[in-house]
């Protein structure tokens, strides 16, 4: 899966450099040529069998982005007629928007120069050495500032003639050092200082934009310059290559790195690069590292909310950070005043309770008016008069909003929790595999059928946990009550399946239990498509109303 | 830069004996065995002339990381000072002392000390770093200027 999927992307970032892209194409073996027309047959058949609920996604190495990168770099320096390492800085400077380097830079080169800091600013600015103190070499670096802003615009590093002068480094003060490298800006400083300071730059801040290391100087390292600067450390040079890739990434809108840690795949999703296309799909993908790498492209939460899209399952995550324990508490622990609603709590005394707030006086047990309970303390025997009952429904009216969200919330928490206990029932499962090849003539292949329904359950109890997220903020209506219906046949299915995987094996009974299995697993299965190719393609026909505003909806 | 790091400090230390502004003091802290801690100085800043800051001189201490120069010391007043800038630690907020901002191994003790005189009577108001100070400095600059004048009074060198 690394080195797929050149030719579809060059297609899609390259839209203007053919004969660039000519030029690379050649470049490249023969062999290398076969396994990517291999690779990209394959992608198109799985093209073809998209589902609806399903993004188009391709994952790309860190090579394969560096191949963009390269390209874009190739394109600017053939069109300015500058170094690659110039064009990559300008690149950088500009955040990868190569229409807007190519449309400042024909306007002035030498102001995106300077400012990209590439070369010295033409105008000398004040010198504040005079105030701020001690200046070595101060009267030497302004003649060299103004011979090379004159001459050059690119940079140029210099290697250290033979010098006649000891040369002294300004940050080490040793003079025993006879080789210095300086950038377009002339500040000289020696090798281990540079050294130190970029390997330090690069391991500790993670800065890809490294400027010379004198004061208020905004001269940028050149990649040549970088490595030549590392040295023999190959391990920081790697780095710094990685922190490119990333900072590419970072600008390009429909590329995401993957949060996996220590992973250095990227997935490039154009179709979900933009904030409105979050409102019509849900574009769950996995890097091409390993199959666990699963993650959103459109938020950060690390699931695959299917078939609930980001802004509704981002609500829906803070609200039960914030809420459900409270809700849960107050649930179990507290009551409300018949009269004026506020909620008490009742921590100890009698039954005869007294509203701080408005001083109603009612009974705990029936909630009904204290006063027509006579002399009945303590032991409450009007439960059902009509007083007490009409109190009770003024209260669970007040309840319902609450009720509303924990019947969501209960039925998500139970999924998520089923699913978190599938390594037992896969344990489990895998022993009941073994026993049935035992007491049965069933081969291995023969009871893989239970591993396929274990993962079926799992699969869709994910699905079901986040239809109570999408539920809970569905608009009440006809459109809702298909998607509860479809919901309803989902869950029914997937508690048969998963009691029939789950309850003791009958040997006398295995056969039938196959075949059980087998045509349940296939049952769940296809509702499961239901519902998630429905709510996608509710999605895309903007056929969902939610009872919250919901960003990206109107 | 480990290796740089106490070379550089003791160069420092030699340019500093040689010159420094006038009104200004910097020497390395004593470890408890007498011997010389090059990676912590006590300085001192003065006031400026002309300032409400004038006639004090700050006590200040550096502490300088072992990959000093690639990263900047850290200074922090002591005790703290009644500065928009200064944290209520008495850390300073400088962007030259920030290694993601200005900061620049070539930067000396001497420019950092005057970079941080400078910022006493000319804060940044854009990067506060105490509530008491910031303030005051932004609604009533009489209350301000005579706090600080009380603080120089406070910090006349003995």
């Amino acid at each position: 899966m690394s080195s797929d999927n050149e030719y579809s992307d060059q297609d899609y970032y390259d839209d203007e450099d053919e004969d660039v892209l000519l030029d690379d194409a050649e470049d490249e073996s023969a062999s290398e040529m076969d396994v990517d027309a291999f690779d990209t047959d394959y992608r198109l058949s799985a093209k073809g069998n998209r589902k609806i609920y399903e993004v188009e996604y391709e994952s790309l190495s860190q090579g394969d982005i560096e191949k963009l990168m390269k390209d874009d770099v190739d394109n600017v320096s053939g069109i300015f007629g500058v170094d690659e390492d110039t064009a990559s800085l300008l690149l950088r400077h500009f955040e990868w928007n190569k229409e807007k380097l190519i449309e400042k830079f024909m306007d002035n080169a030498a102001a995106v120069n300077a400012a990209a800091g590439l070369s010295v600013p033409e105008k000398p600015h004040p010198d504040r050495s005079q105030s701020s103190g001690v200046r070595r070499s101060t009267r030497q670096n302004s003649a060299d500032k103004v011979k090379t802003s004159s001459k050059t615009k690119s940079i140029i590093e210099r290697i250290s003639p033979p010098v006649e002068e000891r040369f002294v480094c300004p940050i080490c003060f040793d003079d025993s050092q006879t080789e210095y490298l300086s950038l377009s800006c002339d500040h000289k400083f020696c090798t281990d200082c540079w050294n130190a300071y970029i390997a330090s730059k690069i391991k500790t801040e993670a800065e890809q934009w490294i400027t010379c290391m004198g004061e208020d100087c905004k001269i940028v390292a050149p990649n040549a310059f970088i490595r030549k600067s590392l040295k023999n450390d190959s391990k920081s040079w790697q780095r710094f290559q990685e922190l490119l890739v990333r900072h590419f990434v970072s600008c390009n809108q429909s590329l995401k790195y993957c949060p996996y840690p220590s992973c250095t795949y990227t997935v490039s999703c154009p179709s979900a690069s933009s904030k409105s296309s979050l409102t019509q799909i849900v574009p769950i993908v996995v890097c091409g590292q390993s199959p666990t790498h699963k993650f959103c492209f459109g938020c950060n939460i690390d699931d695959d909310h299917r078939p609930v899209v980001c802004g509704v399952a981002r609500l829906w995550m803070q609200k039960c950070q914030d809420d459900s324990e409270t809700a849960n508490w107050i649930k179990s622990n507290t009551k409300e005043c018949s009269k004026c609603q506020s909620t008490i709590e009742k921590n100890g005394g009698c039954n005869h309770m007294t509203c701080k707030k408005c001083k109603y006086e009612f009974c705990w047990v029936c909630m009904g008016p204290w006063s027509e309970h006579g002399t009945a303390w303590y032991s409450c025997n009007r439960y059902d008069e009509k007083a007490s009952i009409d109190a009770r429904d003024a209260q669970s009216k007040s309840r319902a909003s609450l009720e509303r969200y924990l019947h969501y919330y209960n039925r998500w928490a139970n999924h998520e929790q089923s699913a978190k206990l599938s390594v037992e029932l896969y344990a489990k499962t895998e022993k009941k595999m073994e026993e049935m090849q035992m007491s049965s003539d069933l081969t291995w292949i023969e009871v893989q059928f239970m591993k396929k329904a274990a993962d079926e359950v799992f699969k869709c109890r994910m699905t079901l946990k986040w239809t109570y997220a999408m539920a809970y903020y569905l608009d009440s209506g006809n459109q809702k009550e298909l998607y509860e219906d479809n919901q309803r046949d989902l869950e029914r299915a997937v508690e048969e399946l998963s009691e029939l995987i789950e309850q003791p094996l009958d040997p006398e009974v295995v056969p039938s239990l196959r075949q059980k299995v087998t045509d349940k697993t296939v049952y769940v299965q296809k509702r499961n498509e239901i519902v998630l190719e429905d709510t996608a393609k509710g999605f895309l026909e903007g056929r969902w109303s939610w009872n919250v505003p919901v960003e990206g909806f109107d | 830069m480990s290796g740089i790091c106490r070379a550089r400090l003791a160069e420092e230390r030699k340019q500093w004996r040689k010159d420094h502004p006038f009104g200004f003091y910097a020497k390395p802290t004593k470890a408890a065995d007498g011997s010389m801690n090059l990676l912590e100085w006590e300085v001192g800043i003065p006031g400026k002339q002309g300032t409400p800051w004038e006639g004090g001189v700050y006590k200040l201490m550096m502490t300088f990381p072992e990959d000093y120069p690639s990263k900047p010391p850290k200074c922090k007043f002591t005790p703290p000072l009644f500065h928009p800038n200064v944290y209520p630690s008495g850390t300073v907020c400088l962007s030259i002392l920030d290694e993601e901002k200005s900061w620049k191994p070539a930067i000396t003790i001497k420019q950092v000390l005057l970079g941080i005189q400078e910022l006493l009577n000319d804060p940044n108001v854009n990067d506060p770093a105490q509530s008491d100070a910031y303030t005051m400095f932004k609604n009533d600059k009489q209350a301000y200027e005579r706090r600080v004048r009380a603080q120089a009074r406070e910090n006349i060198p003995k």
